[in-house]
């Protein structure tokens, strides 16, 4: 076994290659445009990244347990509208009080989604895309044709995407930002020590296995969604913060954009691996290119159409690459458990 | 007495109508049963909502027994569910459709079996540029001189000495918006702009984010760039929230067409300096007007017709010298609002 194979791990190296990628990208698009190597630049993709990097941690979960959360942009949209009215109404709410709200609203929409999944047995594709369609139809309805605009909230709300955590030098450090590297850490660790966290890996991984000793398959599933629904709603008070202006059209498409971060970061889309931070690897990357494509001024369609590209090369690179890669990693540690014959062998 | 002199005058008038028929201002006889359908370019932003009250209260004012329904599609379905609500609409055999035209011309098929049905087709914020399938476009101002008023408007924000901006529009698709920005680089020929160099014209699709990153993306592309000019309520305020997180607001401006209320902050710290606008509710009950009188046949679609539209006084329709074949009612006037009078407009 080479120290390569000792020391790291087939996912490990995934998410070093997307690193390397990230770092290939940015060289690349610096080339192309004058004055990217900006604290400008590295603000509008982290601003942009932080709100895809929290709904994709949710999206993480769905996935690891072999389903999918098509719903996260209309979830986005109608957190962030229906926040936004509360706020526009209610100027001296607390802030705190309506972070809440918009999760617990997330959270209701996420628990539609886990409850049509898990016990109503309609595959996730069919039960999300529904949900989708309806959650923005609902919006749309209940709207009333009005806009939320940036004047008619209160003076927080409209600092907060340039609340300065960190600065270093003339760079900015965001609150959106820390708070998506905070969720990322928090999830990334729960998911790795905490026992009860390990069964999304577990059901996704082998679902007969699961049952057979007796995982509450049903409720864990549930549980991703209502987590992802949750996220998707603090994600959705981030867009109303960000944009300040939020119309019933809020986050559409942006389930492209999370799936691809989820699924170019290394989760497989079969479920039963892949990691939260993984996850904001593909979120960064995604986000990257989105800024930097647009930066470029090329067209919407194109920008989709490079998503989806990037989605099939990662579930591709997964199913060739990463499988010979584990398969060489399996061979090493059976080599090294039966490590006798193998010396045997080369004596004579 | 005076009612026997005001009917004789009334008289007098009918019976001097046949003679002079194009003088002829046609009223509209109330409370006749239309059933009218109010098509927006897609639901969820102010102005079609405003255009919307004002398309009720001429219903009231009417009283048509028939209820206004107000219909429109989603915006990310807005070419597609366009074409289908004038499609059902035609189907369920209403009379008389208001559509604000956000398909180009690929809405001109379900509007010429629409007409065929008997159906009268109103366009108004956005015609069909080709004009087919319209029996007349109510327009909100003179196509040309919106575009002279965001020349204007530019000229005053970036001075004598002028300076480079860029055009921030709806979608591509959107007739109105395409029109404007045609006669805006008309405008622009003449000598006293020459020092205005508009540099790009970029699409924010209605949407509030993608017009915020749009806005945001060109003031990267063009570190000069002065003045962003977005004919559309929903890039305006979403290029000034951009400008102002940027903290951009002392360099770079933003002008174009906007809702006072939305605009008050912008305007009042310097943001956006100067912007326009025309009423929504006019615009809303002067279509409705326009369509139930076309629906009774109190006038027909042909120049010269004029009509009594309520509070709003006579109208007739002209030849639309902004399309070879198309009829329109002019509306007008519109207001240039600043930080002196966007206060009360707001309100």
């Amino acid at each position: 076994m080479t120290w390569l194979q000792r020391h790291v791990r087939p996912e490990q190296i995934r998410e070093l290659s997307l690193l390397l990628l990230i770092v290939v990208a940015i060289f690349f698009f610096g080339s192309l445009i004058d004055g990217y190597y900006t604290f400008r630049t590295f603000n509008r993709i982290a601003s942009s990244v932080a709100i895809i990097t929290v709904v994709a941690v949710g999206q993480t979960l769905v996935v690891l347990t072999r389903n999918i959360d098509l719903s996260v942009g209309s979830i986005v949209g109608f957190t962030a509208y229906f926040v936004g009215t509360l706020i526009a109404s209610h100027n001296s709410i607390n802030p705190f009080f309506a972070v809440a709200i918009a999760i617990l609203i997330g959270a209701a929409l996420g628990v539609v989604n886990g409850v049509l999944v898990s016990w109503g047995r309609v595959p996730a594709v069919v039960v999300t895309l529904g949900t989708l369609a309806i959650y923005r139809g609902v919006l749309v309805d209940l709207s009333g044709a009005k806009t939320v605009t940036t004047d008619s909230l209160p003076q927080w709300l409209i600092d907060l995407p340039l609340l300065n955590v960190l600065p270093i030098g003339s760079l900015d450090i965001r609150a959106l930002f820390v708070l998506a590297l905070v969720i990322v850490v928090l999830f990334h660790l729960g998911t790795i020590y905490l026992s009860f966290a390990r069964r999304f890996y577990a059901i996704g991984s082998n679902p007969e296995a699961a049952q057979l000793i007796g995982l509450p398959m049903k409720s864990v599933v549930f549980l991703a969604f209502v987590i992802c629904g949750a996220l998707s709603g603090l994600g959705g008070f981030m867009m109303l913060a960000r944009f300040g202006n939020i119309t019933v059209e809020a986050g559409r498409g942006l389930e492209l954009s999370v799936v691809a971060a989820v699924v170019v970061g290394g989760v497989n889309i079969f479920g039963g691996s892949g990691t939260v931070t993984g996850a904001m690897l593909g979120a960064a990357l995604i986000g990257t290119l989105e800024q930097s494509l647009f930066r470029l001024g090329i067209s919407e369609f194109w920008l989709n159409a490079v998503l989806g590209l990037l989605i099939l090369l990662a579930v591709a690179s997964d199913a060739i690459i990463l499988q010979r890669l584990r398969a060489l990693w399996t061979r090493a540690e059976l080599k090294l458990i039966v490590g006798a014959p193998e010396k045997r062998g080369t004596q004579p | 007495m005076r009612k026997m002199m005001m009917s004789a005058a009334a008289f007098a008038l009918l019976a001097l109508a046949p003679q002079s028929g194009w003088t002829q201002v046609a009223t509209v006889t109330p409370g006749k049963d239309v059933s009218m359908v109010l098509l927006p370019k897609f639901l969820g932003i102010l102005p079609f909502d405003q255009a919307h009250k004002g398309a009720e209260e001429a219903a009231k004012e009417l009283q048509n027994p028939a209820a206004l329904q107000f219909l429109g599609p989603t915006p990310q379905n807005s070419v597609a569910g366009q074409i289908e609500i004038v499609t059902n609409a035609t189907t369920q055999g209403v009379k008389a459709i208001m559509i604000s035209n956000n398909s180009g011309d690929q809405i001109a098929p379900a509007a010429k079996v629409a007409q065929a049905k008997g159906v009268k087709v109103v366009t108004w914020d956005s015609p069909i540029p080709s004009a087919e399938g319209e029996d007349v476009f109510v327009a909100q101002v003179d196509f040309s001189e919106i575009g002279k008023v965001m020349a204007d408007m530019a000229l005053s924000i970036l001075g004598p000495n002028g300076g480079k901006f860029a055009i921030l529009s709806a979608s591509p698709d959107a007739s109105n918006q395409n029109a404007w920005i045609a006669a805006m680089k008309t405008a622009l020929k003449d000598p006293k702009y020459a020092q205005l160099n508009l540099v790009d014209t970029v699409y924010g699709n209605d949407e509030s984010e993608k017009s915020y990153t749009q806005a945001q993306a060109l003031v990267d592309k063009y570190p000069d760039l002065r003045l962003i000019m977005a004919p559309t309520s929903v890039g305006i305020v979403a290029a000034a929230k951009a400008l102002q997180d940027e903290k951009l607001c002392d360099k770079v401006k933003v002008s174009g067409l906007g809702l006072p209320s939305e605009m008050l902050a912008y305007t009042k710290n310097g943001c956006a300096p100067q912007f326009a606008l025309w009423s929504f509710v006019d615009l809303g009950y002067l279509a409705y007007y326009t369509a139930y009188a076309l629906a009774t046949g109190a006038i027909k679609a042909e120049e010269g017709a004029k009509f009594k539209a309520g509070r709003m006084g006579d109208y007739a329709i002209t030849k639309d010298p902004t399309r070879a074949k198309g009829l329109r009612v002019l509306m007008g006037p519109f207001t240039v609002y600043t930080k002196d009078n966007v206060e009360a407009a707001a309100k």
